[in-house]
């Protein structure tokens, strides 16, 4: 094996890990993706929904006008 | 053009995403949700400009963004959080079973500059691609990728993970670049 099979394999080898730094063997993307995951299924308080229905009972009404 | 219903329940669907990104970059969870509230306010307002068959939650995601760096800009660094500065102050242990906690993950997260935090979050976490975290960040891929890079290395340093290439694929590949080196 010459060196620069060598080196052509490592690139190999180095290859996922350089795709993909933040993906599930790492431990940054793990805690990443735990701490996120874990606000998005937060509950959703109401105050959303109201308001999207104001807004549109809102353009309901300027319709009418 | 009136709004459509379509538009109005994406937007519902969107929001347990918005209040994830929202928290993420202002560390606070009132200031989160009321950048959710002008967020959707504006989506309706400015409905007509997005083009359906895009992705809207990058488009939802630029509109919070700009909104979040507005506020920001507005309010003054002194009246940072400071709920947020007394965390920062907290001394991160190295974990001993070699399992990171989520409590000085947060803390960590914490200490990040705003750019480098919103970056790792757009593609570690919301599944966005590099090329629209660019779009949403308004910069070239090559600026998301090296903060993406910066961030991960600070979070390293600060929980003290001792490079992950140690046991991962990298270390096998350093190793063997080392002694060809040699």
């Amino acid at each position: 094996m010459t060196k620069r099979d060598i080196a052509a394999d490592a690139a190999k080898l180095r290859r996922p890990v350089a795709a993909d730094p933040l993906g599930p063997n790492s431990e940054i993307g793990r805690k990443l993706k735990q701490y996120y995951d874990e606000l998005v299924s937060d509950e959703v308080p109401d105050r959303f929904a109201s308001l999207l229905a104001q807004l549109e009972s809102a353009e309901s009404a300027r319709k009418k006008d | 053009m009136a709004v459509s219903a379509a538009f109005k329940t994406d937007l519902l669907a969107a929001i347990p995403s918005l209040r994830a990104f929202a928290v993420s970059l202002s560390q606070n969870a009132d200031r989160a949700d009321d950048l959710v509230q002008e967020t959707l306010v504006k989506a309706w307002d400015k409905h007509a400009s997005f083009q359906p068959g895009t992705n809207l939650k990058a488009w939802l995601f630029t509109i919070l963004r700009n909104e979040f760096y507005s506020q920001m800009r507005k309010r003054g660094r002194e009246v940072q959080d400071s709920e947020g500065l007394m965390t920062a102050r907290m001394a991160v242990h190295p974990s001993q079973h070699g399992q990171l906690d989520l409590k000085d993950f947060k803390v960590a997260l914490e200490q990040l500059p705003e750019d480098q935090r919103e970056a790792i979050i757009l593609i570690g976490a919301s599944g966005f691609s590099y090329e629209e975290a660019a779009e949403i960040c308004d910069c070239a891929v090559g600026t998301i990728k090296s903060r993406v890079s910066r961030a991960r290395t600070r979070l390293q340093d600060i929980l003290q993970i001792s490079g992950e290439a140690d046991f991962g694929p990298d270390a096998i590949a350093s190793q063997v670049m080392g002694s060809s080196a040699a």
